[in-house]
């Protein structure tokens, strides 16, 4: 390491806060999964439970989103792509000052505020739908089209700049070749340029594909009457919470690591191959290791060992548990509660004596005085969380609990 | 007409005639119908009064100022501070959380491209992007998790005796500028990367053999060459911060609006569509004529965006 420009300790210890910053919050949601708490929460810790899992599944508006943002997901890529790929071979082949101008205007999808994209798209279809006299229930004002019609509008402008920085990397003297060759242009394009982008294909494909489905901002505005998983997810994060959205985090992490994890078998394996180290090195060489971390084997064992887990979790009863935190939570209040009578009674003498002599009249307000101040308040305890903790738990709408 | 005749031919005779019709057609439908006419039709929107549909194209369709004014006059004709001073609020929020984004990520970029290598760097590159293929929502709801009234910061302090009441992180905005800054921490890093990985070693190591000291040496050599990087970075960050929706929904305050969500307001709740294209059209021009001021001050072009 280079010590003085960034290297070394300091440089490791800023690198371990980043990426503590990176991934707390997730890890925490992660474990608030797994607690029985109905408010999403680590302290204090009530039960290991896997039914927020169940409980996640068993939402109808959410899974019905889900299938509305996988069909959406896929025309997205569908289309965006050809769009993308296009724009980068037109850029490719211009004049520099035509381009720079092209350029900006491709570009620029990117930078404008999702909100403004979604609504311009609306306007612009519901306007176009009004000139040729087309009724609400046409295709200009369905939601599904225009969420299509908005996110491509960016999404395509992702898929541009992967295919801009591959075919920067491409040798056009390979399809003048061809050509000299007697292929026909189409045939080159075909044989020569295809291929040579299709892993950026690939990784646009993924790439738009996320982008689509992740999308809230234009989305919320384009979807209309209609929902997808992300808007569903978020009217459910704004109207209070319960950890089954953990638990949603909790498999869109897994499926990413998953994803991680073989993809990068996957690079290390045919890098090994590619630059023939692969007959040399430790891994590669020895038959046994070589098997296991091939991308499919290393697929089949994560998949593996999660249904594993899933099925061990879906087998665990956390109603035992439970119950004991429900009673101990009873009993914390019968204690309360009992203080509280204590309180009272031992109030009501001291006024009772004090009040012997002195009006009549003055008692009630001093009782009342007594109960305002002594009002039960067991379920506000912060130490106590209660059945009723998710109703003043869910973050705008909580009281200070003092 | 002649350039785009002259370029078609060249399209076609090297990638054939169905390739150079789909990419005329394709780069004309992308620029014409999803890029260019939305916009105008939103700005004609946004200069129409808000009428029933049977008036639409009537005699009283026509154009009016109506809603701009409302921007900065409100209902009563004096000044509307509330929607202005959100909008300058959110305009000063997303420069901060951008200056943060920068002052975070620049070094790791710097790490990621100088001093890390091999397995460390791949890890690195793994573990920037793994937590950015979780949900947007989900992203904002982990913060949430922390910063709540009952959540695992307010938890742990009062656990260990630092505070006695729960700190009120959502109303102070706490959780909000930090959400932002997480949200697009990746979109900091990579350009600002691609900028600095083509710094030579031998010009770090030059510099610091004439006797420059660590912060010299960033300020003189690399920073210049990160410039174009920052600035790329910058400008996205600081318009999706400014064009944010969900992450101000969740983790803002009740009483502390972004301006996006006025606009969002405008067309779901006071179902105003033409008010709501206006305060849209104020929102994009402010930011793109902010971003552009900057990159005059830094001396960017915006040919060098998403490099």
């Amino acid at each position: 390491m280079n010590k003085g420009t960034g290297g070394g300790v300091i440089a490791a210890g800023f690198s371990l806060l980043f990426f503590s910053f990176l991934f707390g919050p997730l890890i925490i949601m992660v474990i608030t999964a797994f607690n029985s708490s109905s408010f999403p929460r680590i302290t204090p810790w009530e039960c290991f439970t896997t039914e927020w899992f169940a409980v996640l599944i068993g939402n109808d508006r959410l899974m019905n989103g889900l299938a509305n943002s996988l069909f959406i997901g896929v025309g997205v890529v569908l289309i965006s792509v050809p769009i993308g790929l296009a724009g980068a071979l037109a850029l490719s082949e211009m004049g520099p000052r035509l381009r720079a101008a092209l350029y900006t205007v491709l570009i620029t999808p990117i930078l404008i505020p999702g909100v403004v994209l979604g609504i311009s798209t609306i306007v612009f279809w519901g306007a176009l739908g009004r000139g040729v006299g087309a009724d609400y229930g046409s295709i200009f004002y369905d939601g599904m089209f225009l969420t299509l019609a908005g996110q491509v509008t960016f999404i395509s402008a992702y898929a541009m700049l992967v295919f801009l920085a591959r075919l920067q990397r491409f040798d056009p003297t390979l399809t003048e070749a061809a050509l000299d060759l007697g292929a026909s242009p189409g045939q080159a394009f075909r044989k020569i340029l295809l291929p040579f982008l299709s892993p950026a294909i690939g990784s646009a494909a993924f790439l738009t594909f996320l982008a689509s489905f992740e999308n809230y901002n234009t989305t919320v505005f384009t979807i209309l009457s209609g929902n997808t998983f992300t808007t569903t997810l978020a009217s459910k994060v704004r109207h209070g919470t319960d950890p089954s959205l953990s638990a949603l985090a909790v498999i869109i992490i897994a499926i990413t690591l998953v994803g991680a994890m073989v993809h990068e078998a996957h690079t290390r394996r045919s890098q090994a191959l590619r630059d023939g180290s692969a007959a040399r090195s430790k891994i590669y060489g020895n038959p046994v290791l070589r098997v296991i971390v091939h991308p499919l084997c290393v697929f089949a064992i994560l998949i593996g060992s999660i249904s594993f887990l899933t099925y061990q979790g879906s087998q665990y009863d956390a109603s035992v548990c439970k119950q004991q935190v429900l009673d101990e939570k009873r009993a914390r209040q019968e204690q309360l509660l009992e203080e509280q009578r204590q309180r009272i009674k031992a109030q009501k003498e001291a006024a009772g004596a004090t009040e012997t002599g002195t009006s009549v009249k003055k008692s009630p307000s001093a009782f009342g005085g007594a109960f305002g101040g002594a009002a039960p308040k067991p379920v506000e305890t912060p130490k106590s969380p209660s059945p009723f903790g998710n109703a003043f738990g869910s973050g705008t709408l909580a009281p200070k609990t003092d | 007409m002649l350039a785009l005749r002259t370029m078609f031919d060249a399209f076609k005779n090297k990638h054939g005639l169905g390739v150079a019709c789909f990419i005329g057609f394709a780069v004309f439908f992308w620029a014409l119908f999803l890029i260019a006419l939305p916009q105008i039709a939103m700005l004609d929107y946004s200069f129409r009064f808000n009428l029933p549909r049977a008036d639409i194209g009537g005699p009283s369709d026509v154009y009016t100022l109506e809603n701009y004014a409302y921007f900065f006059r409100g209902n009563d004709g004096g000044f509307n501070a509330l929607d202005v001073g959100i909008l300058f609020k959110t305009l000063v929020a997303a420069v901060f959380v951008t200056i943060i984004d920068i002052m975070i990520c620049y070094p790791i970029a710097y790490i990621l491209a100088h001093s890390a290598t091999g397995v460390a760097a791949r890890l690195m590159v793994i573990g920037l992007i793994v937590p950015f293929w979780v949900n947007e929502i989900l992203r904002a709801f982990a913060f949430r998790i922390l910063f709540g009234a009952t959540g695992m910061i307010n938890g742990i302090g009062m656990e260990i005796g630092l505070w006695d009441t729960p700190i009120d992180f959502i109303r102070a905005d706490i959780a909000l500028y930090s959400g932002l800054t997480y949200a697009y921490i990746l979109l900091m890093v990579f350009p600002i990367f691609n900028a600095v990985e083509a710094l030579d070693r031998n010009q770090i190591e030059a510099a610091r053999d004439m006797g420059a000291s660590w912060w010299r040496v960033h300020w003189r050599v690399v920073l210049p060459i990160a410039k174009p990087g920052i600035a790329s970075g910058a400008t996205m960050v600081f318009m999706l911060t400014a064009g944010a929706l969900a992450a101000p929904q969740i983790l803002g305050g009740p009483s502390n609006l972004w301006f996006t969500q006025l606009i969002y307001q405008w067309f779901n709740e006071s179902a105003n569509w033409q008010r709501g294209s206006a305060y849209a059209v104020i929102l994009l021009l402010v930011c793109i004529g902010f971003v552009t001021m900057m990159m005059r001050v830094f001396k960017v072009s915006i040919g060098e965006i998403g490099r």
